[in-house]
Protein backbone atom coordinates (compact mmCIF):
# COMPACT_ATOMS: atom_id res chain seq x y z
CA UNK A 1 0.00 0.00 0.00
CA UNK A 2 2.68 2.29 0.88
CA UNK A 3 4.48 1.79 -2.14
CA UNK A 4 1.52 2.28 -4.23
CA UNK A 5 0.90 5.89 -2.74
CA UNK A 6 4.35 6.37 -3.47
CA UNK A 7 4.21 5.44 -6.91
CA UNK A 8 0.88 7.94 -7.33
CA UNK A 9 2.61 10.68 -5.29
CA UNK A 10 6.16 10.38 -7.61
CA UNK A 11 3.97 10.15 -10.42
CA UNK A 12 2.00 13.52 -9.72
CA UNK A 13 5.26 14.87 -9.09
CA UNK A 14 6.67 14.15 -12.53
CA UNK A 15 3.67 15.22 -13.74
CA UNK A 16 3.56 18.22 -12.44
CA UNK A 17 3.59 21.11 -14.85
CA UNK A 18 1.22 18.95 -16.80
CA UNK A 19 -1.61 19.25 -14.40
CA UNK A 20 -2.79 22.50 -16.16
CA UNK A 21 -3.17 22.64 -20.09
CA UNK A 22 -0.76 25.63 -20.12
CA UNK A 23 0.82 28.49 -17.98
CA UNK A 24 1.38 32.39 -18.44
CA UNK A 25 4.06 34.08 -17.54
CA UNK A 26 4.36 38.12 -17.24
CA UNK A 27 7.53 39.43 -16.15
CA UNK A 28 9.03 42.79 -15.67
CA UNK A 29 12.75 42.86 -16.04
CA UNK A 30 15.53 46.04 -14.60
CA UNK A 31 18.97 46.70 -15.57
CA UNK A 32 20.72 49.25 -14.16
CA UNK A 33 24.57 50.55 -14.44
CA UNK A 34 26.06 53.67 -14.90
CA UNK A 35 25.36 54.80 -18.10
CA UNK A 36 22.84 52.39 -19.66
CA UNK A 37 19.27 51.12 -18.20
CA UNK A 38 16.99 48.31 -19.34
CA UNK A 39 13.76 47.70 -19.08
CA UNK A 40 11.94 44.37 -20.50
CA UNK A 41 8.71 43.84 -19.84
CA UNK A 42 7.73 40.77 -21.29
CA UNK A 43 5.37 37.35 -21.89
CA UNK A 44 6.07 33.55 -21.97
CA UNK A 45 3.11 31.12 -22.48
CA UNK A 46 3.05 27.16 -22.85
CA UNK A 47 0.49 24.95 -24.03
CA UNK A 48 -0.01 21.64 -23.91
CA UNK A 49 -1.10 20.10 -27.60
CA UNK A 50 -2.62 17.06 -27.28
CA UNK A 51 -1.20 14.03 -25.23
CA UNK A 52 2.44 14.32 -26.77
CA UNK A 53 3.01 18.28 -27.76
CA UNK A 54 4.28 21.19 -26.20
CA UNK A 55 3.84 24.50 -27.19
CA UNK A 56 5.84 27.91 -26.05
CA UNK A 57 5.48 31.46 -27.09
CA UNK A 58 7.47 34.52 -26.05
CA UNK A 59 7.28 38.35 -26.61
CA UNK A 60 8.71 40.92 -25.16
CA UNK A 61 10.18 44.59 -25.80
CA UNK A 62 13.54 46.22 -24.80
CA UNK A 63 13.84 49.78 -23.71
CA UNK A 64 17.47 50.58 -23.49
CA UNK A 65 18.70 54.21 -22.04
CA UNK A 66 22.05 55.15 -23.08
CA UNK A 67 24.81 57.38 -22.74
CA UNK A 68 25.98 56.85 -25.90
CA UNK A 69 25.12 54.58 -29.29
CA UNK A 70 28.24 52.57 -28.31
CA UNK A 71 26.71 51.63 -24.76
CA UNK A 72 29.53 52.32 -22.35
CA UNK A 73 31.43 55.31 -24.21
CA UNK A 74 30.87 58.42 -23.59
CA UNK A 75 28.75 60.54 -26.24
CA UNK A 76 24.74 61.55 -27.25
CA UNK A 77 22.20 59.80 -25.42
CA UNK A 78 20.08 57.75 -26.79
CA UNK A 79 16.73 55.94 -26.45
CA UNK A 80 15.75 52.27 -28.13
CA UNK A 81 13.31 49.73 -27.87
CA UNK A 82 14.20 46.13 -29.40
CA UNK A 83 11.27 43.98 -30.17
CA UNK A 84 11.38 39.99 -29.60
CA UNK A 85 8.84 37.02 -30.60
CA UNK A 86 9.53 33.95 -30.92
CA UNK A 87 7.75 29.98 -30.71
CA UNK A 88 8.98 26.57 -30.44
CA UNK A 89 7.06 23.28 -30.81
CA UNK A 90 7.99 20.10 -28.79
CA UNK A 91 6.95 16.82 -29.47
CA UNK A 92 7.06 13.74 -27.54
CA UNK A 93 7.61 10.09 -29.23
CA UNK A 94 7.80 6.85 -26.82
CA UNK A 95 11.68 7.81 -25.88
CA UNK A 96 12.09 10.78 -28.07
CA UNK A 97 10.85 14.42 -28.35
CA UNK A 98 11.84 16.42 -31.09
CA UNK A 99 10.62 19.39 -32.92
CA UNK A 100 12.01 23.46 -33.53
CA UNK A 101 11.07 27.06 -33.41
CA UNK A 102 11.96 30.32 -34.54
CA UNK A 103 12.95 33.72 -33.12
CA UNK A 104 12.90 37.65 -33.97
CA UNK A 105 13.98 40.58 -32.81
CA UNK A 106 13.71 44.01 -34.30
CA UNK A 107 15.00 47.38 -33.68
CA UNK A 108 15.69 50.47 -35.87
CA UNK A 109 19.09 49.34 -36.57
CA UNK A 110 19.19 45.59 -36.51
CA UNK A 111 16.90 43.19 -37.66
CA UNK A 112 18.00 39.24 -36.41
CA UNK A 113 16.24 36.04 -36.99
CA UNK A 114 16.80 32.35 -35.85
CA UNK A 115 15.32 28.81 -36.57
CA UNK A 116 16.42 25.72 -34.47
CA UNK A 117 15.49 22.21 -34.71
CA UNK A 118 15.99 19.88 -31.18
CA UNK A 119 15.73 16.34 -30.80
CA UNK A 120 15.93 14.38 -27.15
CA UNK A 121 15.66 10.74 -26.56
CA UNK A 122 15.84 9.43 -23.45
CA UNK A 123 17.43 6.31 -22.09
CA UNK A 124 18.22 3.68 -19.60
CA UNK A 125 14.75 4.09 -18.13
CA UNK A 126 14.82 8.17 -18.37
CA UNK A 127 17.54 8.28 -16.55
CA UNK A 128 19.67 9.64 -19.49
CA UNK A 129 18.39 12.22 -21.97
CA UNK A 130 20.70 12.99 -24.55
CA UNK A 131 20.11 15.97 -27.19
CA UNK A 132 20.80 18.09 -29.64
CA UNK A 133 20.68 21.87 -30.81
CA UNK A 134 21.24 23.31 -34.30
CA UNK A 135 19.93 26.72 -34.86
CA UNK A 136 20.94 29.33 -38.12
CA UNK A 137 20.34 32.54 -37.69
CA UNK A 138 20.53 35.42 -39.89
CA UNK A 139 21.42 39.34 -38.64
CA UNK A 140 21.47 42.72 -40.59
CA UNK A 141 22.58 46.02 -39.65
CA UNK A 142 21.46 49.64 -41.32
CA UNK A 143 22.08 52.24 -39.47
CA UNK A 144 19.41 53.97 -41.25
CA UNK A 145 16.85 55.43 -39.21
CA UNK A 146 19.32 54.82 -36.30
CA UNK A 147 19.93 57.69 -33.24
CA UNK A 148 23.67 58.39 -34.30
CA UNK A 149 25.89 61.20 -35.54
CA UNK A 150 27.20 58.84 -38.25
CA UNK A 151 25.48 60.10 -41.85
CA UNK A 152 27.22 57.30 -44.15
CA UNK A 153 25.24 54.24 -44.65
CA UNK A 154 26.35 51.20 -42.53
CA UNK A 155 25.00 48.08 -43.69
CA UNK A 156 26.09 44.64 -43.08
CA UNK A 157 25.08 41.08 -42.03
CA UNK A 158 25.89 38.36 -39.83
CA UNK A 159 25.40 34.33 -39.96
CA UNK A 160 25.22 32.12 -37.15
CA UNK A 161 25.42 28.63 -36.99
CA UNK A 162 24.58 26.66 -33.51
CA UNK A 163 25.44 22.95 -32.85
CA UNK A 164 24.67 21.88 -29.20
CA UNK A 165 24.97 18.72 -27.11
CA UNK A 166 23.47 18.01 -24.28
CA UNK A 167 23.43 14.84 -21.52
CA UNK A 168 21.42 14.88 -18.36
CA UNK A 169 21.95 12.12 -16.08
CA UNK A 170 20.50 10.82 -12.94
CA UNK A 171 23.00 9.78 -10.78
CA UNK A 172 20.99 8.55 -7.56
CA UNK A 173 16.96 9.31 -6.48
CA UNK A 174 18.49 13.06 -5.47
CA UNK A 175 21.75 13.23 -7.72
CA UNK A 176 21.81 14.74 -11.09
CA UNK A 177 24.20 15.86 -13.99
CA UNK A 178 23.98 17.55 -16.66
CA UNK A 179 26.21 18.47 -19.44
CA UNK A 180 26.58 20.84 -22.58
CA UNK A 181 29.17 21.25 -25.28
CA UNK A 182 27.91 24.34 -27.52
CA UNK A 183 29.83 25.16 -31.43
CA UNK A 184 29.11 28.28 -32.32
CA UNK A 185 30.13 29.74 -35.94
CA UNK A 186 29.46 33.32 -37.11
CA UNK A 187 30.22 34.98 -40.70
CA UNK A 188 29.91 38.28 -41.62
CA UNK A 189 29.63 41.83 -39.93
CA UNK A 190 30.88 41.57 -35.96
CA UNK A 191 31.44 45.11 -35.33
CA UNK A 192 29.85 47.55 -33.54
CA UNK A 193 29.60 50.23 -36.32
CA UNK A 194 29.42 53.49 -33.75
CA UNK A 195 32.52 52.63 -31.71
CA UNK A 196 35.45 54.39 -32.62
CA UNK A 197 39.08 52.95 -31.79
CA UNK A 198 42.19 55.17 -31.17
CA UNK A 199 45.06 54.52 -33.67
CA UNK A 200 47.74 56.11 -34.67
CA UNK A 201 46.57 59.59 -33.02
CA UNK A 202 43.30 59.25 -34.45
CA UNK A 203 39.57 57.39 -34.38
CA UNK A 204 39.02 54.72 -36.62
CA UNK A 205 36.09 52.75 -37.08
CA UNK A 206 36.41 49.32 -34.66
CA UNK A 207 37.64 46.32 -37.60
CA UNK A 208 37.34 42.64 -36.25
CA UNK A 209 37.92 39.30 -38.25
CA UNK A 210 34.47 38.46 -40.22
CA UNK A 211 34.70 34.96 -38.84
CA UNK A 212 34.76 33.49 -35.41
CA UNK A 213 34.84 30.09 -33.83
CA UNK A 214 33.47 29.86 -30.39
CA UNK A 215 33.18 26.34 -28.44
CA UNK A 216 31.58 26.00 -24.44
CA UNK A 217 31.59 23.21 -22.21
CA UNK A 218 29.51 23.58 -19.69
CA UNK A 219 28.89 20.87 -16.80
CA UNK A 220 27.03 20.46 -13.35
CA UNK A 221 25.49 19.09 -10.38
CA UNK A 222 22.37 19.36 -8.97
CA UNK A 223 21.50 17.44 -5.43
CA UNK A 224 18.28 17.66 -2.59
CA UNK A 225 19.34 17.20 0.86
CA UNK A 226 16.05 16.04 1.99
CA UNK A 227 16.86 16.38 5.78
CA UNK A 228 17.15 20.76 5.45
CA UNK A 229 14.76 20.71 2.38
CA UNK A 230 17.85 22.13 0.77
CA UNK A 231 18.56 21.81 -3.26
CA UNK A 232 22.79 22.89 -4.05
CA UNK A 233 23.46 23.54 -7.82
CA UNK A 234 27.44 23.71 -8.61
CA UNK A 235 28.28 24.40 -12.33
CA UNK A 236 31.30 25.42 -14.67
CA UNK A 237 31.57 26.71 -17.60
CA UNK A 238 35.03 26.80 -19.79
CA UNK A 239 34.95 28.59 -23.32
CA UNK A 240 37.64 29.23 -26.11
CA UNK A 241 37.63 30.91 -29.45
CA UNK A 242 39.60 31.76 -32.27
CA UNK A 243 40.02 35.37 -31.28
CA UNK A 244 41.57 34.54 -28.37
CA UNK A 245 39.38 34.74 -25.76
CA UNK A 246 39.21 32.14 -22.76
CA UNK A 247 36.66 31.98 -20.15
CA UNK A 248 36.16 30.35 -17.29
CA UNK A 249 32.86 30.99 -14.99
CA UNK A 250 32.14 28.67 -11.93
CA UNK A 251 28.41 29.46 -10.15
CA UNK A 252 26.76 27.73 -6.97
CA UNK A 253 23.21 28.16 -6.45
CA UNK A 254 21.73 27.02 -2.71
CA UNK A 255 17.85 26.72 -3.16
CA UNK A 256 16.35 26.66 0.27
CA UNK A 257 12.73 25.39 1.37
CA UNK A 258 11.38 28.08 3.88
CA UNK A 259 8.25 26.71 4.53
CA UNK A 260 6.06 24.79 1.91
CA UNK A 261 5.62 26.61 -1.48
CA UNK A 262 7.75 29.56 -0.43
CA UNK A 263 11.44 28.85 -1.91
CA UNK A 264 14.81 31.49 -1.38
CA UNK A 265 17.39 30.96 -3.76
CA UNK A 266 20.80 32.64 -3.67
CA UNK A 267 23.78 32.52 -6.51
CA UNK A 268 27.04 33.69 -6.81
CA UNK A 269 28.57 33.62 -10.34
CA UNK A 270 32.20 34.13 -10.69
CA UNK A 271 33.01 35.09 -15.04
CA UNK A 272 36.81 35.88 -15.67
CA UNK A 273 37.73 35.74 -19.01
CA UNK A 274 41.43 36.83 -20.99
CA UNK A 275 41.59 39.37 -23.71
CA UNK A 276 40.96 38.61 -27.77
CA UNK A 277 44.22 38.36 -29.27
CA UNK A 278 43.93 41.66 -30.93
CA UNK A 279 42.39 43.96 -28.35
CA UNK A 280 44.66 47.25 -27.24
CA UNK A 281 42.91 50.43 -25.38
CA UNK A 282 45.05 51.87 -28.28
CA UNK A 283 47.11 51.38 -30.91
CA UNK A 284 50.33 53.14 -32.52
CA UNK A 285 48.96 53.17 -36.16
CA UNK A 286 45.81 52.27 -37.83
CA UNK A 287 47.40 50.57 -41.05
CA UNK A 288 45.86 47.32 -41.81
CA UNK A 289 49.16 45.88 -42.71
CA UNK A 290 50.15 46.29 -39.13
CA UNK A 291 46.98 46.49 -37.19
CA UNK A 292 44.22 44.28 -39.18
CA UNK A 293 41.90 44.70 -36.49
CA UNK A 294 41.10 47.40 -34.44
CA UNK A 295 38.95 46.94 -30.86
CA UNK A 296 38.72 48.55 -27.64
CA UNK A 297 35.08 46.70 -26.73
CA UNK A 298 35.71 45.89 -23.07
CA UNK A 299 33.81 42.74 -23.90
CA UNK A 300 36.87 41.87 -25.86
CA UNK A 301 39.03 42.83 -22.49
CA UNK A 302 40.69 40.54 -19.84
CA UNK A 303 37.83 40.94 -17.42
CA UNK A 304 36.22 40.09 -14.48
CA UNK A 305 32.54 39.55 -13.56
CA UNK A 306 30.82 38.70 -10.01
CA UNK A 307 27.47 38.13 -9.49
CA UNK A 308 25.69 37.64 -6.39
CA UNK A 309 21.59 37.32 -6.81
CA UNK A 310 18.77 35.99 -4.67
CA UNK A 311 15.27 35.31 -5.23
CA UNK A 312 12.00 34.76 -3.78
CA UNK A 313 9.70 31.64 -5.18
CA UNK A 314 6.38 31.81 -3.74
CA UNK A 315 3.29 29.70 -4.99
CA UNK A 316 -0.33 31.11 -4.61
CA UNK A 317 -0.83 28.29 -2.38
CA UNK A 318 0.74 29.18 0.73
CA UNK A 319 -1.66 31.82 1.73
CA UNK A 320 -4.50 29.41 1.30
CA UNK A 321 -5.85 29.85 -2.34
CA UNK A 322 -6.48 26.23 -3.59
CA UNK A 323 -7.34 24.42 -6.77
CA UNK A 324 -5.78 25.55 -9.73
CA UNK A 325 -5.31 29.33 -8.88
CA UNK A 326 -3.06 27.86 -6.18
CA UNK A 327 -0.50 26.83 -8.43
CA UNK A 328 -0.29 30.40 -9.36
CA UNK A 329 3.26 31.64 -8.90
CA UNK A 330 5.22 34.80 -7.86
CA UNK A 331 8.73 35.33 -8.26
CA UNK A 332 11.07 38.51 -7.28
CA UNK A 333 15.02 38.48 -7.82
CA UNK A 334 17.70 40.94 -7.24
CA UNK A 335 20.94 40.52 -8.38
CA UNK A 336 24.05 42.77 -7.89
CA UNK A 337 27.07 42.65 -10.73
CA UNK A 338 30.52 43.56 -9.79
CA UNK A 339 32.13 44.19 -13.28
CA UNK A 340 35.83 45.15 -13.74
CA UNK A 341 35.08 47.27 -17.23
CA UNK A 342 34.39 50.78 -17.36
CA UNK A 343 30.97 49.79 -17.29
CA UNK A 344 31.27 49.87 -13.61
CA UNK A 345 28.96 47.88 -11.38
CA UNK A 346 25.20 46.83 -12.12
CA UNK A 347 22.29 45.95 -10.18
CA UNK A 348 19.41 43.96 -11.90
CA UNK A 349 15.88 43.10 -10.77
CA UNK A 350 12.89 40.93 -12.21
CA UNK A 351 9.53 40.13 -10.92
CA UNK A 352 7.40 37.58 -12.55
CA UNK A 353 3.67 35.81 -11.85
CA UNK A 354 2.96 32.81 -13.55
CA UNK A 355 -0.46 31.40 -13.97
CA UNK A 356 -1.52 27.71 -14.59
CA UNK A 357 -4.68 27.87 -17.14
CA UNK A 358 -6.68 25.32 -18.69
CA UNK A 359 -8.26 26.07 -22.25
CA UNK B 1 47.04 7.18 -29.11
CA UNK B 2 48.06 10.93 -27.62
CA UNK B 3 47.65 11.97 -24.19
CA UNK B 4 44.86 14.06 -24.91
CA UNK B 5 42.97 11.38 -27.12
CA UNK B 6 43.86 9.03 -24.00
CA UNK B 7 41.88 11.66 -21.78
CA UNK B 8 38.78 11.83 -23.99
CA UNK B 9 38.29 8.05 -24.43
CA UNK B 10 38.60 7.76 -20.05
CA UNK B 11 36.48 10.57 -19.87
CA UNK B 12 33.57 9.86 -22.15
CA UNK B 13 34.05 5.58 -20.90
CA UNK B 14 33.70 7.12 -17.36
CA UNK B 15 30.56 8.39 -18.25
CA UNK B 16 29.46 5.94 -20.08
CA UNK B 17 29.60 3.70 -17.06
CA UNK B 18 28.61 5.95 -14.64
CA UNK B 19 25.48 5.97 -16.86
CA UNK B 20 24.98 2.32 -17.65
CA UNK B 21 25.00 2.14 -13.75
CA UNK B 22 22.60 4.56 -12.61
CA UNK B 23 19.35 2.90 -12.90
CA UNK B 24 16.91 5.21 -10.69
CA UNK B 25 13.04 3.73 -10.84
CA UNK B 26 10.34 6.04 -11.35
CA UNK B 27 9.24 5.66 -7.58
CA UNK B 28 12.16 7.04 -6.72
CA UNK B 29 12.19 9.99 -8.37
CA UNK B 30 10.29 12.65 -5.79
CA UNK B 31 12.57 14.23 -4.72
CA UNK B 32 14.02 14.68 -8.47
CA UNK B 33 10.49 15.75 -9.42
CA UNK B 34 10.83 18.83 -7.57
CA UNK B 35 10.81 22.18 -9.12
CA UNK B 36 14.39 23.04 -8.19
CA UNK B 37 15.44 20.36 -9.01
CA UNK B 38 14.28 20.26 -12.72
CA UNK B 39 15.40 24.27 -13.26
CA UNK B 40 15.19 26.96 -10.95
CA UNK B 41 15.14 29.24 -13.95
CA UNK B 42 12.12 30.61 -15.64
CA UNK B 43 12.62 30.76 -19.65
CA UNK B 44 12.19 34.61 -19.45
CA UNK B 45 14.26 35.04 -16.35
CA UNK B 46 17.57 32.90 -17.96
CA UNK B 47 16.51 34.55 -21.83
CA UNK B 48 17.24 38.01 -19.99
CA UNK B 49 19.95 36.98 -17.98
CA UNK B 50 21.95 35.35 -21.12
CA UNK B 51 21.28 38.76 -23.04
CA UNK B 52 22.80 41.37 -20.18
CA UNK B 53 25.69 38.79 -20.25
CA UNK B 54 25.89 38.82 -23.92
CA UNK B 55 26.35 42.31 -23.96
CA UNK B 56 28.85 42.69 -21.29
CA UNK B 57 31.20 39.79 -21.89
CA UNK B 58 33.10 38.16 -24.78
CA UNK B 59 32.65 34.62 -23.60
CA UNK B 60 29.27 33.51 -23.30
CA UNK B 61 27.76 30.39 -24.57
CA UNK B 62 26.99 27.12 -23.42
CA UNK B 63 23.72 27.57 -22.45
CA UNK B 64 22.55 25.28 -25.70
CA UNK B 65 20.40 28.60 -27.17
CA UNK B 66 21.82 30.63 -29.95
CA UNK B 67 22.72 33.55 -28.26
CA UNK B 68 22.89 37.55 -29.95
CA UNK B 69 19.94 38.72 -31.88
CA UNK B 70 20.90 42.23 -31.41
CA UNK B 71 22.94 45.07 -31.89
CA UNK B 72 24.16 45.57 -28.57
CA UNK B 73 27.86 44.79 -28.95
Amino acid sequence: MRLQLILIAATLASAGPARADGELSVRGAYYKERSTRVEQPMMDARFDVGEQGELRAHMLVDSISSASVAAGAAGTPFDEKRYEGGASYLHTLDIFRFGGGARASSEPDYKSAIASLRGEVALAQRNTILGLNLAGGRDTLSNEGAQSDIVDPIEGRLWTALGSLSVSQVLTPVLVAQGTYDLVYLSGFQENPYRSVSAGGTLEPERVPATRLRHAVQGGLRTFLPMTRTTLAGSYRFYVDDWGVIGNTPEVRVIQEIVPDLDAHLRYRLHHQTAADFYETTYPTADPAVEPYLTDDAKLSELTTQTIGLKLDVLASLVGIHGQLGQARAEAMFEYIIQSTYFGNAVAAQIAVTFPFRY
Amino acid sequence: MSRRARVTFLAVAAALSVAACARVKPYQREHLARRAMVSDEQPGEARFQQHARGSREGADGGTGEAGGGCGCN
